[in-house]
């Protein structure tokens, strides 16, 4: 277990550590001392480590090891014995070894000492400095955790904003979804006043035709009692029928009878297709697909359109033969209704619609032209913009043309739009027949 | 700890002196220099580099054998006690398994003991050292003078800290060697707990208290 070498408190230098000779005592501050000794006369020095490692050495070594020509003498660090000075002298030589190595051993501490203090006053300077210097490391560490928090911050943002705009997009379909089911409301109310109509007089045909039976009975009952009394007296049957018929008047009654079953026929059949158009539209979260024509669902339209359109209004259609179309027929009506209502808001009096289809190159076009006001320059680009609209605040939500847009780019379609400002506006739907990859439309 | 070897069967520590400039904490280590045994101490270093006054503290090691073959060295260092200091301060604290703060006990110098305390709290904590828990003695130091603190009031204020509290002259060398007795005393017991001093290397309290205070024959 080696303890004392991790940092604390961001102090790299730990005053104390230990320090081995040769980390404290440069080459070039003993090498001249050893030097010296050998000119002095001794044949080779040393300084050993504890351990009798060579820390610097200087001169041949005789191989002699007779205590009377090797002097050795302790090397203290900090007050504690680090290791030698081992002085040699040749065999027979004048010198006095121990003199020399007394002088040698006080040099050496010194310059150890020395070494130390000036090691320890610039390691402790240099940690002062490091201090400053940990520090900035600090304070760039708190930078860059702070920065990555601003990263995380922004990630959450990004994240947050994807939220807000899956909220968004959930409560765009929302409206949508509401919007269609207000104008739901509103065809309901015009469908509703359409049922009565055929209901108004399907019920008095009724009515009118249980009189009628109720007359028709009567005859009955008069032919029967008529036949009995003839049998009795013999004759005049023909007569007092004829006068009774024509009391009658089943002859009038006859050809009403007629004209009242195939109305009420023709009444019953409106109210069937009436309903089966609200459903149509009411289904709206029904995703089924189906291949419909769109000249019916154009007409479909219409039909839950009517009351919608004003008396005066001239609707002109051109429909060109279709392919079979593979598509959500609620989502290709409530298209078809946003733009048509469109038109029918931008001009009340005198308003002249235009639809024709047409089966071109591959594509089913549906164009709607007509002669309203016109879409000024400045807002076209924008009119698919969700909530743009120039309608009074609760009359339009400015959703109309998005939905739209959406739904017919899903079905990998576009609009085209065309106005000329005063005249009308023109809006082309352009379908592909065949859908190139199945695409699942809301 | 600087330093704990198994291995090598090595351990250093470090004790420190602090407190405020000129409290007579490089004048303790002297004392103890002169009143312990040479046999297991080690030189006085001085370094007031005078040419750089940032760096400015004592050293004085101790050395032992345990029975076990543990050489244990303690080094004893003074912080510097100058506010602009504070940096040293810590470099020196830093690892410090024992703290003296020698507190000077003139009237005038409260104040100073005060902030000096509470700077070593500061730093104690830079460094990461728990206050509670580092062994931790008091020295009233300069007795021999007259406009000084009574010792009641020094009592009253500091006994129920629990930090042990000496009165001691440097300048007269009494108090001395007791303030770093005990110091020894307490830093053996934490470090007993932490590396098994008596039970791995042989070394008793009384032995290692003994040897690093062990006074020059006479005085
Ligand atoms: N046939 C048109 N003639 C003139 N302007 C039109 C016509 N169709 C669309 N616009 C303009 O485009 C705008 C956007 O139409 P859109 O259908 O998206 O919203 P809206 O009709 O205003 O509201 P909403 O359809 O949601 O009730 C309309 O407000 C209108 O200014
Ligand atoms: N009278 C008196 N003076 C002391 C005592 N201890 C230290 N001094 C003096 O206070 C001064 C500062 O002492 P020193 O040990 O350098 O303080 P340091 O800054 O804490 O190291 C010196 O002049 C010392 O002689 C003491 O016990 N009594
Ligand atoms: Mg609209
Ligand atoms: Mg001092």
């Amino acid at each position: 277990m080696k303890e004392g070498r991790e940092t604390t408190g961001g102090i790299e230098y730990v005053v104390g550590a230990e320090k081995g000779i040769r980390e404290i005592v440069r080459d070039e501050d003993v090498m001249p001392l050893l030097e010296s000794a050998l000119s002095a006369g001794a044949s080779r020095v040393e300084v050993t480590d504890s351990r009798g490692g060579t820390l610097w050495a200087c001169g041949a070594s005789s191989g002699n090891n007779d205590s009377a020509t090797v002097e050795r003498r302790p090397v203290f660090l900090e007050g504690e014995p680090a290791g030698s000075l081992v002085v040699e002298a040749s065999p027979g030589s004048q010198l006095r070894l121990n003199d020399l190595a007394g002088l040698l051993c006080a040099a050496l501490n010194k310059i150890i000492t020395n070494s130390l203090k000036r090691m320890l006053t610039t390691e402790i300077h240099t940690s002062v400095v490091n201090r400053t210097y940990e520090e900035l490391l600090e304070t760039n560490k708190r930078l860059r955790a702070s920065e990555s928090r601003y990263r995380e911050l922004a990630e959450n943002l990004d994240r947050k904003v994807q939220e807000r705009t899956e909220e968004l997009k959930r409560m765009h379909t929302r409206l949508i979804q509401q919007e269609k089911a207000a104008s739901i409301g509103l065809l309901a109310a015009g469908v509703a006043h359409e049922i009565n109509n055929p209901i108004g007089f399907i019920s008095s045909n009724l009515n009118t035709l249980k009189r009628y039976i109720s007359r028709f009975t009567e005859m009955m009952d008069f032919y029967r009692a008529a036949i009995e009394e003839a049998d009795k007296a013999g004759g005049g049957i023909t007569e007092a029928a004829c006068r009774k018929w024509s009391d009658l008047k089943l002859d009038f009654i006859v050809r009403d009878v007629e004209e009242l079953i195939s109305q009420s026929l023709d009444g019953a059949e409106r109210v069937r297709k009436i309903v089966s158009d609200l459903k149509g539209f009411s289904h709206v979260d029904d995703s089924k697909e189906d291949i419909v024509d769109l000249n019916t669902e154009i007409e479909r339209t219409f039909n839950v359109l009517v009351h919608e359109i004003p008396e005066d209004a001239e609707i002109v259609k051109e429909f060109g033969s279709l392919p079979g179309f593979l598509c959500n027929p609620a989502m290709i009506c409530q298209v078809f209704l946003n733009i048509i209502l469109n038109s029918l808001q931008a001009r009340r009096q005198g308003l002249k619609l235009h639809v024709s289809t047409k089966h071109v190159d591959g594509n089913i076009t549906v164009a709607f032209s007509d002669n309203g006001p016109g879409i000024p320059e400045e807002v076209r680009n924008r009119i698919f913009e969700p909530f743009f609209t120039t309608k009074d605040v609760g009359a339009g939500t400015g959703l109309g043309l998005t939905v739209t847009l959406d739904i017919v780019t899903a079905y990998g379609g576009d609009i085209e739009v065309t106005s000329c400002p005063g005249k009308g506006t023109t809006f082309v739907i352009r379908l592909p027949a065949e859908r190139r990859e199945h695409v699942k439309v809301r | 700890m600087i330093e704990f070897d198994r291995t090598e069967k090595r351990m250093v520590l470090k004790l420190v002196f602090y407190g405020p400039a000129l409290s007579g904490k490089t004048t303790n280590l002297l004392r103890l220099h002169d009143l312990l045994s040479r046999e297991g101490r080690g030189e006085l270093m001085v370094l007031d580099t005078r040419d750089d006054r940032t760096i400015f503290f004592d050293l004085l090691p101790f050395f032992l054998v345990t029975p076990g073959g543990l050489k244990i060295k303690v080094k004893v260092y003074t912080v510097p006690g100058q506010v602009k200091h504070d940096a040293t301060r810590k470099a020196v604290l830093q690892r410090a398994d024992g703290v003296a703060f020698i507190a000077d006990s003139r009237v005038s110098e409260v104040a100073n003991n005060y902030s000096s305390f509470e700077n070593l709290e500061k730093n104690l904590a830079f460094v990461g050292i728990d206050i509670e828990r580092i062994p931790l003695v008091i020295q009233f130091n300069k007795r021999d003078l007259s406009d000084i603190v009574p010792e009641a009031d020094i009592e009253r204020v500091w006994r129920p800290t629990g930090i042990p509290v000496f009165m001691a002259s440097a300048l007269e060398g009494w108090g001395v060697v007791e303030t770093f007795s005990r110091l020894v005393e307490l830093t053996y017991d934490s470090i007993d707990g932490k590396c098994g001093l008596s039970e791995g290397y042989g070394l008793d309290r009384e032995d290692f208290v003994g040897r690093l205070t062990k006074r020059v024959q006479g005085s």
